[in-house]
Formats: C-alpha cells, structure tokens, sequence
C-alpha cells in the first residue's frame, strides 16, 4: 500500500495562542484555529476545523450535525477583530501581536448574509475578512467562509472597536 | 459676481435632482419603509425624522461614498442632520 503525502499544513502567520492574545473569547466561543495572511487594518485568511467533538455539534442536530450558519458569521466576526487587533499591536509594539483583547467591541450589524452550502464535521473551514470604511468606533466588513473551493457563506457585517 | 436667472434655475434644477437622488439611495441602501418622494428635503435624518440609528450612519457613509465618490468622516457628523444638510455636504465635495 502506498500513501499518498498529505499537503502540508497551512503556514501559520498566527498560531492560537497569538490569537488568543487578540481576542477576549475564550473556549466554547474562541473559533479560529489558525491565521494565515494578514495584513494588519486591511484584512485577513485564517482556518477553522469543524470536528464532530465540537460542543455545539451536540445539540445543532443530535443524529444530524451542522455546523451552524450564525457561527461562520462570529468566525467573520473574530478575524475582522484580529484584523484591528494585530494593526493596534503594531501601531503599540511593532509586532503583530500584544494584549489588546480589550478593544474588541461587538458585532453591530449583519447584512447580505447567504449560507450556501452546509459544513459538517471534518471540514476546513477558510474564512476571509476585508475591512471597508470606518465611521466612528463602527467599522464596516466584508466576509466570506470556504470549504476547499466551495464557497458556504458570504456576509457584510458591522463590528465596533473599543477606545484603549 | 450676479447669478444670472438662468444659471440659479439651472443650479436649482441640479439640486433638486441631487436631493431625489440621495432620497433614493436612502431607501435603497437602508431598506427603508417610505416612499423616497415623502421625504421632506429637511426632514432629519435621525430621532422623529426618519429614524436611522448610529449604526445606519456607517451604511449611509459607504452609500454616499460609493455613489457620489464623497467621503463622510467622523469630522462630518452635522452633514447627517437632515437630508439638505448631506446634499450641501456632497454639493460642497464636488465643487
């Protein structure tokens, strides 16, 4: 028997722990596994994995597991806020990364958002967040999620970024 | 320098279509529940007008942006008083 090799694994531009050193979510709501580009303001890529151990796949169906629309859009949501998170820790360190999990705001707002396709357990999950203009501390995002190049959800969102 | 008759019908003539274009996008980008002509040209935009919240003021910033190519800034919040004063605000940007 021959086995194939398997891809390499994404590079990581931030590993968990650096995410979770932007982000105040912390387990069962802490989503993303791994950054994978950024551009710190701008936007970024990162990777969620759904495993069938996964709390909310108990409940979101017994006998049926799906991963749950609403969450892609908090995955959104999250990168959008390591999206400001990482470019505040640049302008305050010049590193992508420090503590700065208390500017993370809110959700405000979901627009245009469209589940096309289900996820279920075993998927990678591709998540891409770009941020548009800002008006305030109300920043406006364009998001969408993939499973290999089948695109599941896209979304316009508006999340809040807390003064320091 | 006087404005002759025929230059102030023609400028009134431009803003009054400005005002009828920025009422359509208004029920347009905001889902709005009016009738764009019902809107009074200074009408609020907020509180008893037509009630947007602070978060409509973001969508409101993006639509004028992509529509007129002028841009609202934190620094133009009285530009979103009432519809005359964001026609006067996109008036001004393109002069």
């Amino acid at each position: 028997m021959t086995t194939q090799p398997s891809a390499p694994p994404t590079e990581a531009v931030l590993g968990a722990d650096d995410i979770a050193r932007l982000l105040p979510h912390r387990y069962p709501f802490f989503l993303l596994d791994r950054v994978t580009a950024l551009d710190p303001g701008t936007s970024a890529e990162a990777i969620k994995n759904v495993t069938a151990s996964d709390a909310v796949l108990a409940g979101h169906f017994p006998g049926r597991m799906l991963y749950p629309g609403v969450l892609l859009v908090e995955c959104v949501a999250q990168l959008a806020a390591v999206i400001y998170g990482s470019a505040a820790a640049r302008s305050a360190t010049g590193e992508l990364v420090a503590d700065v999990a208390d500017r993370v705001g809110y959700l405000a707002e979901i627009r245009q958002a469209k589940f096309l396709k289900p996820v279920l357990p075993g998927d990678q999950i591709t998540v891409r967040a770009h941020s548009g203009p800002r008006f305030g501390g109300l920043i406006s995002v364009t998001g969408q999620a993939s499973v290999g190049r089948e695109l599941v959800m896209t979304a316009r969102l508006a999340v809040t970024e807390l003064a320091p | 320098m006087v404005m002759t008759l025929h230059e102030a019908t023609r400028r009134a003539a431009a803003r009054q279509e400005l005002c009828t274009r920025v009422k359509a996008l208004l029920v347009e980008r905001l889902a709005l529940n009016v009738d764009p002509n019902s809107i009074g040209d200074d009408q609020p935009l907020f509180g008893r007008g037509l009630e947007l919240d602070s978060i409509d003021t973001l969508e409101l910033a993006m639509a004028v942006e992509d529509t007129f190519g002028v841009t609202v800034t934190d620094d133009d919040t009285h530009s979103l008083l009432s519809l005359n004063r964001l026609v006067d605000h996109i008036e001004g940007a393109r002069a």
